[in-house]
């Protein structure tokens, strides 16, 4: 029975051994906390590919099915490469605060798999809390840094609202079906009541929040221009996957029979966000401040996924997460390492960087070309199975409007590649030297990148089994 | 059935393998570097003049068939195979590969990424050309594409075009005439145009309902005529953009003189016949209904092509925009053979993408050639120039003839089909046009040698250049010697070219 928490429970373990160690050791050494965590959790990972097995407990409001363990395994990876980018952060910037920064992360790491695993309103909202408030701390951890401070303010903002909002939505749902749970053949009470409809459109605006969808996007730029950056490669990636799966979970096991009602707002929603995070991305001089808009870009295209409201269009925006996941993070690591060494992330701060450290600027070139949906690497098919997805249900507008934004993003990719590769720098050429740690998590997303996009078959199982317990037209 | 040599992978992958080969080699192996990259592109010329000799014309249709399962849960292969449309591209890409790779020999900056990239973009063109799964066709495109960004980007020349008149400072704001703004000018246009490709092929999967990117498998079923009219167009569009059909022509003159010798013929010779294929493969090849019914149309295009390409290059006093307007002038008669769709018309338009790729590598290998001696591109500052190089006048008036359409030299049999095949089409009246754009290539391009190359010397300076020597001859004389050699005796290759074509024409007529 416990191996059915093997995930929750491990974190906890990794939790209090943080914790205690994090008392006990001088200010000095604690950046073995950070490589003790990587281990742990890789440790973890191990184990639970091993011994997890599927079932629910809670009296059914705690489920681990394949999708849970799917999504728990992408965040393990993803909370992995973070700390790994981190260390050399936290050792230099953090000046003994790193014991909190690990801890910070692990606590938000088991809100999001307490997220993706509940079929129950309320456990659900504690999950949704467990993972935010770790995330507006974070977000607030350079605390001289006046930027740091608005952008925490703005997601602290946005986010207690979406809580409220979220609340609000359990309520109405509560009084309409007299309960908090769903279980895979539940039925939604009142679909043709405006109470109901009422409780829907609540309850999405609480998820849309955590997924930055249209319209809840603007806490994003600030956020990530302000917050430390390996920070920011795991919150435009990790709880942006748990709000997917939750949404996935709810509309696919709760709300069956409205299956083709949703898609029409899912269209919309994928549609306008989409067009207004690659508009927006154009004019942007900070190159955090592009990956943001990009990021919300690439949402709108995870949400045309889901809009095709088929198990193709689901695998295949699982897919999307993986290779949003390595090139994103990747991104913004780069962006890190590049800020270690200039002090500011315009974009002028890239020019050179093929000359003063060839494998950032590669590593770079090839997350941009995976984010941009280029060939031979994961990005592509990424792009390729989504669009293929909502061809195959017939919806072309979006397919239309889909590929001519690739076009608009590959402008502001190209922008960087061409600091990086074509401009040529006022200052002398000073080679950058980078710490092993941050060189290593780059260079394992960018491996990935290119390994996934030429076998992407692994990532489509992976994401085939994932989808096998939802119920849903092909 | 698989051949027991898979040549067409040799050819497609060896210039692959040579770009890895490469990226193992320190930039200061200069000589290395280059030997190694010499190889593969040997090793490609081979195996495409292996296909060209042991092709099969009494049997004819596909030959060196490759097929293996790629992706098989959503219908892709690794699928590639020749006929004899493919042969003549594909030997073309060859010649060109090997004197493009000649001609920039002599980069001295960042030599090794220059080979790479140029290694890249030259398994795209050979995927292209012979992939026969539309999936493939795709990743091999955007091969072809995405490397011309860095290459003109790094390695072009700016041409500070002074820009006057009203929008002087919105011009200037886009930086026109700079290798930045002529980069990412081409890279965006030529991916806008991919992306509506990628559309239809992802329309024509679905709508076909066979849940697969298998050419052979989709041109044997007929979609309605409404689908196959705007997939035709997308088509059009989307390939057209390559092919610098009228109005979205501007990237390529603005793309070609910025960028640098060896990507100018890569891109001008053989980038933009993709885009005519691509119309006629996928477009004539799946769709030919719309193909029938676009054709009005697309000849009309050709035409405004034929007549604005010339009146455009007849404007320039840059010898790279003469050279660049050109193949947008002679990028219309390729479309207007498109357009005729019938065997004549057709068969000179394969011939004249091959005449045309060989004749502008020619001129652009020529000018790239003139610029590093003379470091001037301005016509109007040069004169006298045959006294000093007198190799070079040669080749650029052989080069220029054949552009002209002389007898004698590949153009002539080229542009003499498809003004046939126009005649004969029912819309015979774009003879007149066309004729007249022959007639003005003649003279800007005569009037341009003679600038150039007779008269006095406008500089000083010009007096102390010197000829052409060493490898430096290496490309004029492969590239003039194929000129001459299929003016003489175009039968060798219009025999292939046939045999393929037949086999549009029993699609056309079905």
């Amino acid at each position: 029975m416990l191996n059915l928490f093997i995930f929750e429970l491990g974190i906890c373990l990794a939790i209090l051994i943080i914790f205690f160690l994090d008392i006990f050791l001088p200010t000095t050494k604690k950046s073995i906390l950070g490589i003790l965590s990587i281990l742990l959790l890789i440790t973890l990972l191990f184990l639970s590919n091993r011994f997890v097995i599927t079932g629910t407990f809670f009296s059914q409001s705690f489920v681990s099915d394949q999708f849970a363990i799917t999504l728990k395994q992408i965040f393990v990876i993803s909370t992995i490469i973070v700390m790994l980018g981190s260390i050399a952060h936290a050792e230099d910037k953090l000046r003994g605060r790193d014991g909190e920064y690990y801890l910070l992360l692990l606590f938000s790491l088991l809100g999001m798999m307490i997220v993706v695993s509940s079929r129950e309103l309320l456990l659900l909202f504690v999950g949704f809390e467990l993972m935010s408030i770790p995330l507006y701390v974070l977000s607030a951890f350079s605390k001289d840094n006046q930027r740091s401070a608005e952008g925490a303010m703005k997601i602290f903002l946005f986010g207690t609202v979406s809580s409220a909002l979220l609340l609000l939505g359990i309520g109405i749902f509560f009084a309409i079906n007299g309960t908090t749970s769903w279980s895979p053949h539940f039925h939604f009470k009142g679909l043709n009541d405006p109470l109901g409809t009422l409780a829907l459109i609540v309850l999405l605006s609480g998820f849309g929040f955590k997924i930055a969808a249209f319209p809840f996007q603007f806490w994003v730029p600030d956020t990530y221009e302000g917050a430390p950056t390996p920070f920011v490669a795991f919150l435009s990636v990790a709880p942006k996957i748990a709000g997917f799966g939750i949404i996935y979970r709810f509309l696919f096991e709760a709300l069956d029979p409205l299956i083709l009602k949703w898609t029409v707002y899912a269209f919309v929603i994928a549609a306008v966000t989409m067009v207004i995070g690659n508009l927006l991305a154009l004019p942007q001089r900070n190159v955090k401040r592009i990956l943001a808009y990009s990021g919300i870009a690439h949402i709108g295209y995870i949400l045309l996924g889901l809009a095709s409201g088929t198990k193709f269009g689901v695998e295949m925006s699982i897919f999307y997460f993986v290779a949003y996941l390595f090139s994103n993070m990747g991104a913004f690591l780069v962006a890190e390492a590049v800020n270690r060494s200039t002090g500011n992330d315009d974009l002028d701060a890239y020019k050179n960087l093929s000359q003063r450290s060839p494998f950032l600027s590669l590593s770079m070139l090839l997350f941009l070309l995976s984010l941009g949906g280029i060939p031979f690497v994961i990005g592509f098919w990424a792009k390729l199975y989504i669009f293929l997805a909502a061809a195959r249900s017939g919806h072309f507008t979006l397919v239309i409007i889909g590929s001519i934004l690739t076009v608009v993003a590959l402008f502001y990719y190209l922008n960087i590649a061409r600091r990086m590769y074509i401009d040529k720098g006022n200052d002398e050429i000073k080679p950058i030297h980078l710490p092993f740690s941050l060189k290593l998590s780059i260079g394992i997303c960018a491996v990935l990148v290119v390994f996934l996009g030429f076998y992407p078959k692994i990532i489509v199982s992976v994401s085939e089994r994932a989808i096998s317990s939802f119920k849903m037209p092909l | 059935m698989t051949e027991p040599i898979p040549v067409l992978s040799i050819i497609v992958l060896s210039p692959l393998v040579g770009a890895l080969a490469l990226l193992f080699q320190p930039e200061r192996w200069r000589l290395s570097i280059r030997l190694t990259t010499l190889i593969f592109c040997l090793i490609s010329l081979i195996g495409s003049l292996f296909i060209f000799v042991c092709y099969d014309q009494n049997v004819g249709g596909l030959q060196f068939v490759e097929k293996y399962p790629f992706v098989p849960n959503i219908g892709i292969s690794y699928y590639v195979a020749a006929d004899g449309i493919s042969l003549a591209l594909v030997l073309l890409t060859a010649i060109i590969l090997i004197s493009g790779f000649m001609a920039s020999w002599g980069i001295a900056t960042r030599s090794k990424e220059f080979y790479i990239l140029l290694l890249l973009l030259v398994t795209g063109v050979f995927g292209v050309f012979v992939s026969f799964d539309l999936f493939l066709f795709f990743l091999f495109y955007e091969l072809a594409v995405l490397p011309m960004y860095l290459l003109i980007g790094v390695w072009g020349t700016s041409t500070m075009v002074e820009p006057k008149g009203i929008f002087a400072n919105a011009i200037r704001m886009t930086g026109l005439g700079s290798k930045e703004y002529g980069a990412m000018k081409l890279t965006l246009y030529l991916l806008l145009g991919s992306a509506l490709i990628l559309i239809g092929f992802l329309a024509l999967y679905s709508f076909s309902g066979l849940h697969t990117f298998d050419y052979t498998s989709l041109a044997t079923i007929s979609l309605n005529k409404s689908t196959q009219n705007w997939l035709f167009l997308l088509f059009y569009i989307g390939f057209g953009t390559l092919a610098g059909i009228w109005p979205i022509h501007t990237w390529s003159p603005d793309g070609h003189a910025a960028a640098p010798t060896a990507v100018s013929m890569m891109h001008a010779g053989v980038l933009m016949k993709l885009g005519a294929y691509g119309i006629m493969r996928m477009g004539m090849g799946l769709l030919p209904d719309a193909a029938l019914a676009f054709a009005p149309l697309m000849g009309t295009i050709a035409v405004i092509n034929i007549v604005y390409g010339a009146f455009g290059a007849m404007w320039q006093n840059d010898l790279k925009y003469v050279v660049a307007y050109s193949s947008v002038s002679h990028m219309g008669i390729v479309m207007l053979g498109v357009a005729t769709t019938n065997e004549m018309g057709l068969s000179g338009s394969v011939f004249q993408m091959f005449s045309h790729g060989i004749m502008t590598g020619l001129l652009f290998a020529l000018v790239g050639l003139i610029y590093e001696k003379s470091h001037s591109r301005e016509i109007p500052s040069m004169g006298g120039f045959a006294n000093k190089m007198p190799g070079i006048a040669t080749f650029f008036l052989i080069g220029a003839l054949t552009s002209l359409g002389l007898p004698g030299l590949s153009g002539f049999v080229a542009e003499f089909l498809v003004f046939l095949g126009a005649w004969k089409s029912p819309m015979s009246w774009w003879l007149i046009p066309s004729v007249i754009g022959a007639f003005i290539t003649a003279i800007y391009i005569l009037r341009a040698s003679k600038r150039i190359f007779f008269g006095a010397y406008k500089n000083r300076n010009h007096q102390s250049l010197i000829d052409a020597t060493g490898y430096e001859w290496i490309a004029p004389i492969i590239l003039s010697g194929t000129l001459i050699a299929f003016g003489i005796y175009p039968k060798l290759l219009l025999d292939p070219i046939n045999v393929g074509i037949i086999e549009f024409l029993k699609i056309l007529s079905k």
